[in-house]
Order: structure tokens, then C-alpha cells, then sequence
């Protein structure tokens, strides 16, 4: 390897290359490229860790894998086939993850540096803390489609990976993904909490059902009714949920109805899809109307029901779908409702199959999730006139994200705090592209908002106190460009 | 009008490709499988642009090289294994490159480029010649590209430099331009955002006329001070090759640093540049290959090729120069007569 033929670098450099132990964390698109670099460069005693397996939409920039390791551990895999390229190397491969207690201090102490080719935001604050800990150099990177960045951090000359805030994530007020959605993303996050709260690890915050704390009612009656536990409005609301299917709400002393948990009341109902969607997207809209200031000045939602809907099949015409993938043609919404039945039996199936308090893990790149996800998120969007998406657009939305969550908030003030500081935010400038540092789970942008602008920064003030460290990108200066 | 020239993409094609058709659109993932492109010299640089387009998923890829693999081959090109040296280094790295992408079509030539006749040329939508620094015969390629209609790249990596030039001859393509508009919606202002389609044209120099420059003249005596070092070291070792028929070895490293050196003074001052132009160390720095400085031009490069095929989005024009003088900046200038 370059390091081990005299002549290819001076002196000093290829010794230090021989005598480096380096820790690799992550082996995605960055980590790939890092292993096959570092090996070929001359690095032999390399360690990497990556918790995730192997699946086919890796394939075209995780080059270390092919089509026979899909569904193995990337960790060990990138090994063997790092190997390939240097037998001489020596390489640990840890399938697990960096943020277990395992890896505490010490484990960092080992490596001359650590470098992380993550896709997420908690396990970067994580290993930035611990190599601050340990006093070892950290390489930092992510990349985003054509977008990519690389900076180094060092304990006591740069600054560290937290010390900008990041821009804040998007955010929605809370009633406009329960009570009044208005465009296609306020769906397709409602259809991804919907999910979490059927199958996945239910978080109180991501409720599904209509909100009666909507503010936009409790301005109706500003001032006189606050203490009195609801207002007319909201008592007629619960009468006419109460009807329907067994749920039983009743405002609580915060104006908020109790209601069995979605999840409790899908297990009850044995997951029946019918069911399921009865009260979703009928007995729940039903009671949204029942909300009759919020439709004041808004189009009304339209309860759906199944039978309804099943009876418009055959008059359905043949798709003409040449030229485009199938996940590029619209479903219709008898489509969504059979799409929505087998994801349905599927995403249950392989749910009641796990013991007891365990729950199913949110991937976008799994067939039924991300089916569910699109019919709900399309029937719901026919009920509020709202324009559906086809699943490929659907996917592409940073909401379904592995490491990005979108947030909601209840609260209006709040949201509008949180929207100035981000809108405060300079986007970023820098620049690198090309598949040499393609990315890992990203490719939609989601580095692109939670990093790369606070790398600016860093950059930035880490020129105002004269660390040696790049220029900044400068913009087309006459025709020049110049890539970090 | 394309639908009709190209191929369908098939679903596993689009499970394979999704993160990449999210990011440039199946029009230009069905513009890149309809494309067949040479690479010429399989060294480290040609083996990373290799596998970025066959990842990619052109129609077709031919590797052509001549030499047979040796020890310096295999601490950059991870295509041919450690065993197959003293072997063709296309055909050794045939393999390898296949299992990246069962979907492309990997083919290998064990011809000289430089027997090659004109007519050879045409058979490709993209030529990349990575490893060859004979002046002469990369301006005869070039003359051959643009007589068949394909687009040429010549690329070379250096121990710790590298760069890239590329002549698209005339290259229409298509830009996304976000437009902002401010509408009012019930009182409140909302920005709306509109992504529109804008075509441009653009026009490229042959390598001829981008390594002739008269350094005197006004427009390119007051440019002097902000071309990168890049293009002066691209001349250099293309001076080197036509003096030694080789390039700067490893092996011997001293003497190779001192004749670069003395290449450096009597070009410059040919060049009626000045000598500090250069800073010196750039004659440690351009031995050998190294895989790091591999990847980031042959990304380059891939990407490069990737946007002329597909037609969309504003090419480099006309150079790329990479090296650690300049705080390992990448450099993109269009320099040339």
C-alpha cells in the first residue's frame, strides 16, 4: 500500500501513516470510500462500527457491497471487502452501535484519530463528546446529494461539533397535523406518527387523533369558558365521536379528549383495516366538522367510506403508465384503500410476532411501512381536497427520515420562535461534489439542513481566530470555483 | 423524444438507483443507461472513475490499457487484485468492476491509445483518458472526440495533485432555477417557491488551444495572479513525460525531484512566468498515486461525465485542479486562448 512503497510520500508522512491506529464510524456511503482510501493509503490497523445491515438501495454508492451481502451487517462486510483490496491490513469490525456503553473512553484512547461517516445527528454530538473526552482528533463529514463537507475537530483548537446550535428542524403546530392539515406534507407526517402509533414506538407528542385544545377554539370563547371544562362546541364533538366505534372520549380538565390509545383501540379491533379506516378517516373527520369554527374560513373535510369507495373500482380505467416507475404513478383511492389493507395485515402480522413491549422500527426503505405510510397519507389527504402524492414523492420527504424527525409543537408561540431562529440561519456554501463522498441515508437533503450550516460557521469563526484551516467557498469569483 | 431512444427502466433498476433518480430524475438515469464510455488507463484514477460510473449505470463501460499491473498499480487501483500482477491491467480489472453493477456492460481493449484509429472514437458517447501524459497524443484523441461527437476527458493524478480537463465542444443543457414569490393568503404573506427549467448553451476550447496561452497578453497577464498553481504543475510533468517517456518515479525519488525542478525553471521562464508562480515543494508532492487524491478527482471526473450525459445541470469549464499547495482546494478555472 502507498505507505509501505518507499518514494510515493516524504518521509515523515508515510511513517506516520504505518504507526496510526484509526477508528472508522460508520460504514455507509462516507465509510466505504474512508475504508478503500485508508487501506490503499497504507493504514493497517483500521477498526469500524455500523449498527445497520445491508439493503439493496445501498448499493449504488456503498461500493463494498453487492447484491449477495444484502441483509448483512455493513460493518463486516465493508471488512471483507476492504481486505480484498490490502490482505495485508488488519481490520476490527464492530456490528454494533458507537452510542452503547461498550465504547466508553478508553475504547476511543486506542485510535490517532476517529473518524465519523454518520447519518444522524445524536450519534455525531455523541462520539464529538467522547473524543473531546478523550482528547483524540476527530474527522467530522456528511454529504447530501451533490453537497458535501469535511471538518476537522480537535480538542482546545477548533471548535467542537456542538458549539453552534443547529438549525432547528421543521416544525408544525400540532393541530395543523391533527385538526386542519392544508398541503401534502402535513399528511405524510400525520401517516408517519399514524404508524408509529400503530406499530412503532408511540410517542405521546405525535398523536393522531382531532385535537379539541385547537387554540383556534378556544379564541371562540376567549375569556369566559376556560374553566369551565369545555366549551358547547366541544361537548357536541364528544357526543358525536362517542357514536360510532366504542372509543370513548371525554374532555379532560385541559380542554384535551382521552381517548383510548390508537394502538390499544387498533389491537382490539384485531388491526381490521375497514375498522381502522372507519375511524380514521370517517367517525374521525366527522367529529373534525363537529369543530364548526375551524371550518369557518377553510374548506371542509369529507368523511369517506370504505364501501363507497370499493364501489368506484370498476369504474376505474386501465393505468397508462409508460415511461415512468411504478412508484411514480398516483394511486387511485380505491388503490390506496387495497394497499392500505395488505400493508395493514403485514405491518400487524410482523408486529404481534414480537414479544411483548417490543415494536417495529420505522424504515422508509421497507415495502409495507412505506405503503401504509402512502395510502394513509394519500386517503387523508383526498378527505381535506388536499393534492395527493405518488409514493416515490412521498419517500423523498425528509420527514421519513431515518435520523431527521419532523417536530410539533402545540404551541403557536413556540412555533414561531422556532421558525425566526431558523430562518436566521444562513444556508450553506459548502461545496463538494461528486460520488467520491456520496452520502449515506441523505440523499434528500437532511444533512444538508441539520449540518452543513453550522460547519459554515465553524469555518468561518475558525478563520476569524486564524486556525489553520480552509478558505471558504467563494462564489463564482469571474469563472472560478473553488471546492473545499 | 427520449422514450423513444432509450430504454425502460425496470423496477429493479429503480430499487437499485432510487437515492440516485431522487436526486437527478429518471430522465437522466435513462440518459446515462443509453451511454457507452471509454476509460482509457486503468490506473488508480481511471479504476475510481470506473466505478462511480459503472455505480452510475451507463449501458456500457470499456476499460483500455495496454500495461500489465505492477506493485504500484495495486496501492491505487482496488480493481485488480494483488495476485494479478505482471497481468493485463483492463483485463484484470474487469472483474471487479462487473460485480459493482451486474446491470452495466464491462468490456475490456488491451490495445495501445495510441494505435488507435480515429474511427475507434466514435463508437463512444464519452471518452476518459486518465493515464497518459503525451502531450501530443492527448490533442490527437481530443481532435478524434470532436470529429465523432464524443466528449473528452483527460484527467491525471499525481502522487498528491490532480486535475482534469474536459471539452464538450458546443453542450446544451438544462439548469433548475428556483424562483421565490410572495403571495398573500388570508392576511398572512406566504413564500412560495417554483422551481423552472432554464436551458443554456455553453462553449468549450480544445486541449490545444487551453495548454497555449500567451501569458503576456493583457487578459491573461492580470489573470496570472489567480490561476492555480494546478495548471503549472499540468505542464511540468506533461514536459517531464515528453523529455523521459515516463513520469516521475518513486524509485527515484531525489534525481526525479531535482529534474523537476530544473523542468520547472526553463518552462516558466518559456512561459514568461514568474518562477515564484511554483512554489517548489510541488516537486516532493507528485509521486506515485494516492488513493485519497484518486477519489476526490475521479468524483469529480464521474461527475463531470454524469451531468454532460444527462444534460442537465452547468459543466466545469474547462479545468479541475486538485493539490494540497493550495490548502487541498479543489479548483475549477477556464483557461485556454
Amino acid at each position: 500500500m502507498a505507505a509501505h512503497v518507499s518514494g510515493i510520500f516524504p518521509t515523515s508522512i508515510q511513517n506516520s501513516i504505518k504507526s496510526s491506529k484509526v477508528l472508522v464510524v460508520g460504514a455507509g456511503g462516507i465509510g466505504c470510500e474512508l475504508l478503500k482510501n485508508l487501506v490503499l493509503s497504507g493504514f493497517h490497523d483500521i477498526e469500524v462500527i455500523d449498527l445497520d445491515t445491508i439493503d439493496v438501495s445501498n448499493l449504488n454508492r456503498q461500493f463494498l457491497f453487492h447484491k449477495q451481502h444484502v441483509g448483512r451487517s455493513k460493518s463486516q462486510v465493508a471488512r471483507e471487502s476492504a481486505l480484498q483490496f490490502c490482505p495485508q491490513a488488519n481490520i476490527v469490525a464492530h456490528h454494533d452501535s458507537i452510542m452503547s456503553p461498550d465504547y466508553g473512553v478508553t475504547f476511543y484512547q486506542k485510535f490517532s484519530v476517529v473518524m465519523n461517516a454518520l447519518d444522524n445527528r445524536a450519534a455525531r454530538n455523541h462520539v464529538n463528546r467522547m473524543c473531546l473526552a478523550a482528547d483524540i482528533t476527530l474527522i467530522e463529514s456528511g454529504s447530501a446529494g451533490y453537497l458535501g463537507q469535511v471538518t476537522v475537530i480537535r480538542k482546545g483548537s477548533t471548535e467542537c461539533y456542538e458549539c453552534q446550535p443547529k438549525a432547528a428542524a421543521k416544525t408544525f403546530p400540532g393541530c395543523t397535523i391533527r385538526n386542519t392539515p392544508s398541503e401534502p406534507i402535513h399528511c405524510i407526517v400525520w401517516a408517519k406518527h399514524l404508524f408509529n402509533q400503530l406499530f412503532g414506538e408511540g410517542d405521546p407528542d405525535e398523536d393522531v387523533s382531532p385535537d379539541s385544545a385547537d387554540p383556534e377554539l378556544r379564541d371562540q370563547t376567549q375569556g369566559d369558558s376556560t374553566s369551565q371544562n369545555g366549551s358547547s362546541s366541544q361537548s357536541t364533538a364528544k357526543d358525536s365521536t362517542t357514536n360510532g366505534n366504542g372509543s370513548l372520549p371525554a374532555a379532560n380538565a385541559a380542554g384535551n379528549v382521552e381517548r383510548t390509545s390508537t394502538r390499544t383501540w387498533a389491537q382490539s379491533h384485531n388491526y381490521d383495516p375497514q375498522k381502522l379506516f372507519s375511524k380514521l378517516f370517517h367517525d374521525d373527520i366527522v367529529y373534525l366538522l363537529s369543530m364548526d369554527k375551524l371550518w369557518s374560513k377553510r374548506r371542509k373535510p369529507t368523511p369517506l367510506t370504505w364501501e363507497t369507495i370499493m364501489a368506484q373500482q370498476n369504474e376505474e380505467s386501465e393505468d397508462s403508465s409508460d415511461g415512468v416507475i411504478k412508484d411514480q404513478v398516483l394511486w387511485t383511492l380505491p388503490q390506496c384503500l387495497q394497499v392500505l389493507s395488505t400493508a395493514t395485515a403485514e405491518c400487524s402480522k410482523r408486529f404481534q410476532a414480537l414479544p411483548s413491549g417490543d415494536h417495529l422500527v420505522w424504515d422508509k426503505d421497507d415495502q409495507s411501512s412505506m405503503d401504509f405510510v402512502t395510502a394513509c397519507a394519500n386517503i387523508r389527504a383526498h378527505v381535506f381536497g388536499i393534492p395527493q402524492k405518488t409514493r416515490f414523492d412521498v419517500k423523498c420527504h425528509d420527514s421519513l427520515d431515518d435520523g431527521s424527525e419532523f417536530r410539533v409543537v402545540a404551541d403557536a408561540e413556540q412555533l414561531k420562535k422556532i421558525q425566526d431562529s431558523a430562518s436566521a440561519e444562513t444556508p450553506a456554501a459548502t461545496a463538494a461534489d461528486g460520488q467520491a463522498g456520496d452520502s449515506d441515508e441523505d440523499i434528500q437533503m437532511v444533512e444538508a439542513d441539520e449540518s452543513s450550516p453550522s460547519a459554515k460557521k465553524r469555518k468561518t469563526s475558525n478563520q476569524d481566530s486564524d486556525q489553520p484551516l480552509k478558505k471558504p467557498r467563494t462564489q463564482r469569483e469571474d469563472d472560478d470555483v473553488v471546492l473545499l | 423524444m427520449l422514450d423513444s431512444l432509450t430504454p425502460v427502466i425496470t423496477e429493479d433498476e429503480a430499487a437499485l438507483y432510487d437515492r440516485q433518480i431522487r436526486l437527478w430524475g429518471l430522465d437522466s438515469q435513462k440518459r446515462l443507461r443509453a451511454s457507452s464510455v471509454l476509460v482509457c488507463g486503468l490506473c488508480g484514477l481511471g479504476a475510481e472513475i470506473t466505478k462511480n460510473l459503472v455505480l452510475a449505470g451507463v449501458k456500457s463501460i470499456t476499460l483500455m490499457d495496454h500495461t500489465d499491473v505492477t506493485n504500484l498499480d495495486v496501492v491505487a487501483n482496488f480493481l485488480a487484485p494483488h495476485d494479478s500482477i505482471g497481468k493485463n491491467i483492463a483485463e484484470a480489472s474487469k472483474e471487479r468492476a462487473q460485480n459493482l453493477n451486474p446491470m452495466v456492460q464491462v468490456l475490456s481493449d488491451t490495445e495501445d491509445l495510441a494505435t488507435k484509429p480515429g474511427s475507434f472514437f466514435g463508437e463512444f458517447d464519452v471518452v476518459v483518458v486518465a493515464r497518459c501524459s503525451d502531450k501530443d497524443l492527448l490533442i490527437k484523441i481530443n481532435d478524434y472526440c470532436r470529429s465523432s461527437g464524443a466528449v473528452f476527458y483527460a484527467a491525471g493524478v499525481h502522487g498528491m495533485f490532480g486535475y482534469m480537463f474536459v471539452d464538450l465542444n458546443q453542450h446544451n443543457y438544462v439548469e433548475e432555477q428556483k424562483e421565490f414569490t410572495e403571495v398573500v393568503v388570508n392576511g398572512e404573506k406566504q413564500k412560495t417557491e417554483e422551481t423552472k427549467m432554464v436551458k443554456r448553451n455553453e462553449s468549450f476550447l480544445q486541449l490545444s488551444a487551453a495548454l497555449d496561452v500567451d501569458w503576456t497578453s493583457p487578459k491573461y497577464s492580470s489573470r496570472l495572479k489567480r490561476i492555480s498553481a494546478g495548471y503549472f504543475i499540468m505542464h511540468v510533468l506533461l514536459e517531464f513525460h515528453a523529455l523521459h517517456h515516463r513520469l516521475p518515479a518513486p524509485s527515484m525519488r531525489e534525481a526525479d525531484r531535482c529534474e523537476l525542478l530544473t523542468i520547472k525553471r526553463s518552462l516558466l521562464a518559456k512561459m514568461e512566468v514568474p518562477e515564484d508562480k511554483l512554489d517548489d515543494a510541488f516537486a516532493e508532492l507528485v509521486f506515485g498515486q494516492v488513493s485519497p487524491v484518486c477519489a476526490i478527482v475521479g468524483g469529480e471526473v464521474a461527475a463531470e461525465v454524469i451531468k454532460a450525459v444527462t444534460k442537465k445541470d452547468p459543466p466545469h469549464n474547462n479545468f479541475f485542479f486538485f493539490s494540497t499547495l493550495e490548502d487541498g482546494a479543489g479548483i475549477v478555472q477556464c483557461i485556454g486562448a
